[in-house]
């Protein structure tokens, strides 16, 4: 059984691996269920998340402990039960990356997420409830 | 709406696969079980609207999060090489 905290960084999205299933949607966007992950840097820290049905909703994504190396995401019995996640390396782990109107500052979603089996490719956006992770952290400039 | 007056311990079926049970309820508050298939998520509604919010706001953003990204000097084209991480990777939170 694996541990229910999160503390690695088990697996990063990567750009060949193929589509990623969203049976329930993300909400906002409940019509799209399937999605590509591609490389945006030559660094592979960032990458972009985009609907296969809708090309036009598409958003910047990152690994979060690139940047907040103390995140611990604790996955609900139902998320993990869902998403049948038994060992935290099946766990990828990507969240989305905002920028405010000036396009200056960029923010990460901690508290909500995505989260993906790695061996079925199925995935949810999940909400860490109770935990104080923000919707909006400042993304640490000079990356 | 549709709106049911239910006791505690009764139910409300909607669609053939999601039942809603009144738990209890005590004082104004009222609890609630959601019985539904797994493809179903189930969110109090504030958290939904936070969670959908931030997912428009991240798909408006996505043309000046690359912008900015390019500014950082962190857009370049994908290619295959792979740095264990950007050596200046700062965390968010102080060390505790």
């Amino acid at each position: 059984m694996m541990s229910p905290a999160l503390d690695a960084p088990a697996h990063e999205p990567d750009d060949d691996a193929g589509m990623l299933e969203f049976p329930d949607g993300i909400p906002g966007f409940s019509q799209a269920h399937h999605f590509l992950l591609r490389d945006l840097t030559d660094d592979h820290v960032f990458q972009v998340f985009q609907s296969v049905e809708d090309p036009d909703l598409s958003m910047v994504v990152s690994v979060p402990w690139l940047f907040f190396p103390d995140y611990a995401p604790i996955l609900s019995d139902e998320d993990q039960r869902v998403l049948g996640l038994e060992r935290v390396e099946d766990a990828m782990v990507f969240c989305s990356v905002t920028a405010d109107d000036t396009g200056e500052e960029l923010y990460v979603n901690l508290l909500g997420p995505f989260v993906v089996n790695a061996q079925s490719r199925q995935g949810r956006q999940v909400v860490l409830l109770d935990q104080n992770w923000p919707v909006r952290a400042p993304l640490p400039s000079g990356t | 709406m549709l709106i049911l007056t239910r006791k505690p311990g009764e139910s409300i079926v909607i669609g053939n696969n999601v039942t809603v049970t009144i738990v209890e309820v005590r004082g104004d508050q009222v609890r609630v079980g959601v019985e539904a298939p797994r493809s179903v998520q189930v969110h109090r509604e504030e958290v939904f609207q936070e969670l959908a919010r931030g997912n428009v706001e991240a798909v408006a953003a996505a043309q000046r999060a690359r912008g900015a990204l390019r500014k950082r000097g962190a857009g370049a084209p994908p290619g295959r090489s792979r740095p264990p991480r950007p050596p200046d990777a700062k965390p968010g939170p102080p060390p505790s």
